[in-house]
């Protein structure tokens, strides 16, 4: 909880903290080291100015969170973009809302009837299991089907095709093809080898689900060098999956031709299939006693830093596992957060920013114009002349400090009223001297119970408004304006712009936007009418996989914390080299 | 022979350590006999590997204790497989480029998984081109469909056809006696065709006097093949609803390019009777053909609601499918050309709260050709799928009661029905009574003269 009441803005409350909320304090386990590392770090200017509009009203005593804080077990974490927020908000209101919709989902499923006999049965009687079945002209199939789901005993499968095969003098493709799944599941090899013999000799080809369990049965095996053939012979009609690929690899590093492997991994990676973490897993696993190829599994962490793909919790145990066994016991591998200021907890070297630079800037700056904006046309989201108007007002007036998203502050409460909201939030971002400029759309304006004209001429007053047609959309202008402002005005808005950057053409922008977007997005995380209006933290450091001279750190996902897209992990590896 | 010694030695070996003798004995008397009968019975499947197949089984079962054979089955593939390799070997000559996805689809369907049982090489062609596999397989499910539905038609129709040859047979001697006589009817018949060309004297009546309604065609390059296809299917629909009307709108096809994808589709739809529809082709935008202040865009996304239909409007319908929902499309196109834009007022009549507020274009012409008979959207919006909401909103009971007033009225007139009727021709007691009714009612005054009118029909 300490965590959470000291927001982004510790280096400028710092002297306010210390009067004031000493208590606090007392609950942060690493209190010690957080210090260690801020005091002597003031930082510039810039953000001590802008921490300070997001500090809450922090001036009354915090027993009251505290209590709330006791009293809720699912406090969200700070950030809407930490790994697990959009889950646990889900469960939270799940919780609220009673499960009656999770019931109605689910409703009262029926057992499923089980009658896989338990040991295998003669030809008689599978025909009377046959004849008692009601659907008897896919029995075969779909008793082999349950047996897959029971994991039961191959020789019962086995029984069963004998008795298929007395009974018509052969057996079908589909059912060959669940015999060999249940073989491959069960780790049976030789049957894996009988059933390829078969198989080839009576089929000319085979289709991708078969080359595919060929391939996971045999990469276990001796004769893994088969997958390499099978790969091929899939390769003729269809792209591999990365599955396929992993397997044929796992089946190399197996038997310790790691140069095969690596062949398969630039293909597929060339393809530009995204390989499997097992398959990262097995390099680093296979690795970890010759050490002969540590060039390439740094590349391997490159790939996933520049393509942002974060380890899972086992693959990241491998890696870790990889360095403190490098030869010499160089490496010192520990677990760890990042202080919001974006300095490691453990090794306390300062992490990636989260800015942007110039170049990513002006580069995201044309994107977001060109693509978000104005798309394929200018009249989906607005008119050319509105965006006109729009931009010959962004540049009449001096810079922005924070763009609001006027509807999207207002509806922050279900209690109270809508302009009141507003007001309420502007005035509180005003006193701090900032710059503001509010979007919202013409309707606000006509006065209504909810759009109170005073309140609104107030706002007009503290702040520069914008009002766009109701028929068009303020996002877009929200992202023009903030952008235009310069690298340090932010946004406040509780949209997660999912769709602004779903129109981005190329991965490689919508994560440069994702970066900006953290770097630059206000949420209010806490706002009760009258009383408290907090923000939520913005971090200063980029979360992805980063490496200096002598150290890696390697952000991940945990397990049981289910990562939504839009979402970055909060755990991170610190690797150091000791010295 | 090998083989089968091993086999021998194997099954052996198994009993020994699985079976309790006394089991198998039972058991195994009862396969034996089981065998055997099925051994002297002629009615196995016929299939290639059937002979070689027929001989191991029965020498897989002569050492006859055995009930539990498990690998039985692999003989009798390895020792089958020959003659079927043959067969495959056979087909795979012709080596086509398309012959490897050709197999694939076949091995896909042998292993169960819903793909067409024939492909055309277009066809092929066209799963070949697909980048995905994913996207390959929903194609592949989609022809698989077709042509399962196909195949349903054909097997309906040989049943009918069949079953009508057997009523002929069966009734057939009364018929020749019927047949010799002419069909005593005081009746003229009326033959289909006539009510055609009563369609189509609407239809050209609606092209000289009615009011216009314009389906907007430039949306060909937002729509997938299969949406363009959707989209004519409705369209023909609609005209097909139009033309039945008892006053059908005349229609404009504007914006349609000559050998554009919409005119080929459309064409190929029609086949002979394009040439002799009674709509308007053009390919010149709607704002040249109407004056601008006369045109009204029909779009989902417009924040106006249609509230009265306007007889003097008109009206545009934007002709597309949008299987994967594209918002204002539509507007943005009335938008660029500053038009006047309205929705219908689904959700001033209609309980609809999720879902998307998407109507097809039969729906659409159906809802705007009762409106305009009617003038009430309760009529109108009845053409709404009854799935796709909960039923009309309670505040428009009172309206319906009004609408029970005026029938009250109805009634009431229809009892001086014979009054009515025989003074029908003098227009000034039509004049009186249409004001009657018109002091008579509260509000809507359209709607009243309407009533009126109805009441004539």
């Amino acid at each position: 909880m300490g965590t959470l009441l000291i927001s982004c803005t510790l280096n400028s409350i710092y002297p306010l903290l210390v009067h004031s909320r000493a208590s606090c304090f007392a609950v942060h386990k690493n209190v010690s080291s957080f210090f260690k590392v801020w005091v002597p770090l003031k930082v510039q200017r810039f953000s001590t100015r802008v921490g300070n509009s997001y500090e809450g009203d922090d001036k009354r005593p915090n027993t009251k969170q505290k209590e709330q804080s006791g009293k809720v077990p699912h406090a969200l974490p700070k950030s809407v973009f930490a790994a697990g927020t959009a889950r646990k908000k889900a469960e939270f209101l799940k919780q609220k809302w009673g499960n009656d919709f999770d019931k109605a989902l689910k409703g009262p499923r029926k057992p499923k009837e089980n009658n896989i006999p338990s040991q295998p049965l003669s030809a008689a009687q599978w025909k009377t299991l046959k004849d008692d079945a009601r659907a008897s002209h896919h029995f075969e199939v779909s008793m082999m089907e349950k047996m897959l789901a029971a994991n039961s005993d191959i020789d019962v499968a086995k029984s069963l095709l004998a008795y298929v095969a007395m009974e018509t003098g052969t057996v079908s493709y589909e059912l060959l093809l669940r015999y060999l799944t249940l073989c491959v599941h069960g780790n049976h090899e030789s049957e894996v080898f009988d059933v390829y013999d078969i198989m080839k000799k009576r089929f000319k080809t085979l289709e991708t689900g078969a080359y595919s369990l060929f391939i996971k049965g045999f990469s276990r095996t001796e004769k893994w060098r088969e997958c390499l053939l099978l790969l091929e012979s899939i390769k003729r009609v269809i792209t591999p999956s990365p599955r396929n690929y992993g397997y044929a690899i796992n089946g190399a590093l197996l038997h310790s031709d790691s140069r095969t492997a690596w062949v398969l991994y630039e293909e597929m990676v060339e393809k530009g299939l995204t390989p499997n973490q097992e398959t990262w897993q097995a390099f680093f696993d296979s690795d970890r006693s010759a050490h002969d190829s540590e060039s390439k599994l740094s590349s391997l962490l490159l790939y996933m830093r520049n393509n942002q793909i974060y380890p899972g919790e086992a693959l990241v145990k491998s890696i870790k596992v990889w360095f403190e066994s490098v030869p010499g016991n160089k490496w010192n591998g520990s677990w760890t957060t990042p202080e919001n200021s974006g300095h490691c907890r453990n090794c306390c070297s300062s992490l990636e920013s989260i800015q942007l630079t110039e170049d990513e800037y002006n580069q995201l700056k044309e994107k977001v114009m060109n693509d978000v904006i104005q798309g394929k046309d200018v009249f989906k989201k607005t008119t050319p002349q509105e965006l006109e108007s729009f931009k010959s007002f962004v540049k009449k007036r001096p810079p922005f400090d924070v763009i609001i998203d006027g509807l999207n502050v207002a509806n922050t409460t279900s209690k109270g009223n809508q302009s009141e909201t507003l007001l309420e939030v502007v005035s509180h971002l005003a006193q701090q001297n900032l710059r503001l400029l509010v979007l919202g759309r013409k309707h606000m304006l006509r006065g209504s119970r909810s759009w109170d004209r005073k309140n609104m001429s107030v706002i007009q007053q503290k702040a520069d408004c914008f009002f766009t047609d109701n028929i068009s959309e303020d996002d877009p202008f929200l992202l023009y304006a903030t952008l235009h402002s310069g690298n340090h005005c932010k946004f406040l808005s509780r949209d997660l712009m999912r769709d602004h950057k779903a129109c981005l053409p190329d991965s490689s922008t919508r994560r440069l936007f994702f970066k900006w977007q953290r770097g630059h997005q206000l949420v209010l995380s806490s706002y009760t009418a009258g009383r408290r209006i907090r923000f939520e933290t913005v971090p200063k450091y980029d979360t992805i996989i980063q490496t200096e001279e002598n150290s890696w750190h390697i952000p991940y996902d945990e397990d049981g914390v289910e990562r939504y897209s839009y979402e970055v992990p909060r755990k991170w590896l610190c690797l150091e080299m000791k010295r | 022979m090998r083989m089968l010694n091993m086999h021998v030695v194997n099954v052996l070996r198994r009993q020994c350590i699985k079976q309790t003798p006394v089991l198998v004995q039972r058991e195994g008397s009862w396969l034996m006999t089981h065998c055997l009968k099925s051994l002297l019975l002629p009615s196995s499947p016929p299939c290639r590997g059937l002979s070689t197949a027929q001989r191991l089984r029965k020498e897989a079962s002569q050492p006859s204790t055995d009930k539990l054979d498990l690998d039985l089955w692999k003989s009798v593939m390895k020792s089958g497989g020959d003659s079927s390799e043959v067969t495959q070997a056979e087909e795979s000559t012709e080596a086509s480029p398309l012959g490897a996805m050709r197999e694939l689809v076949e091995m896909w369907r042998q292993a169960g998984k819903l793909v067409p049982e024939n492909m055309t090489e277009e066809e092929l062609q066209t799963l070949e081109e697909l980048p995905t596999k994913s996207s390959r397989k929903k194609y592949l499910k989609y022809l698989a469909l077709k042509e399962g539905h196909k195949k349903a038609r054909k097997k309906k129709q040989e049943k009918k056809k069949q079953e009508r040859a057997e009523d002929a047979k069966g009734s057939g001697e009364d018929e020749e006696e019927e047949g010799s006589r002419m069909k005593n009817t005081f009746l003229l018949q009326f033959w289909q065709r006539s009510i055609d060309s009563l369609y189509n004297w609407r239809a050209a009546q609606a092209m000289q006097f009615g009011q216009s309604l314009v389906f907007d065609m430039s949306y060909d390059r937002y729509m997938t093949r299969r949406e363009i296809e959707n989209t004519v299917s409705q369209l023909l629909e609609c005209e097909g609803w139009n033309r039945r009307a008892l006053d059908p709108f005349h229609l404009h096809f504007c914006n349609l390019k000559v050998e554009a994808a919409y005119h080929k589709e459309l064409i190929k739809r029609y086949s002979g009777a394009w040439d002799r529809l009674l709509v308007s082709v053009t390919d010149r935008p709607h704002q040249e053909v109407f004056p601008r202040e006369k045109l009204v865009y029909l779009t989902a996304d417009s924040p106006h609601v249609l509230k009265t239909f306007d007889h003097d409007k008109v009206y545009i319908v934007g002709a597309m499918v949008d299987k994967s929902i594209q918002t204002g499309l539509s507007l943005a196109n009335a938008k660029r050309l500053n038009l006047a834009t309205a929705r219908l007022p689904l959700d001033e009549y209609l309980h609809w709260d999720s879902g998307a507020k998407n109507l097809t274009l039969d729906q659409v012409i159906r809802i705007l050709l009762t409106i305009k008979d009617s003038g009430s959207w309760e009529k109108a919006l009845r053409f709404v799928p009854s799935r796709k909401h909960e039923g009309f909103y309670e505040p428009q009971q009172s309206q319906h009661k009004h609408w029970g007033k005026s029938e009250a009225r109805r009634d009431n007139s229809r009892t001086q029905g014979a009054f009515v009727r025989h003074q029908a021709f003098n227009p000034r007691m039509q004049k009186t009574l249409l004001k009657d009714s018109r002091s008579g009612e509260t509000a809507g005054k359209s709607k009243g003269k309407k009533n009126w009118w109805e009441e004539e029909d």
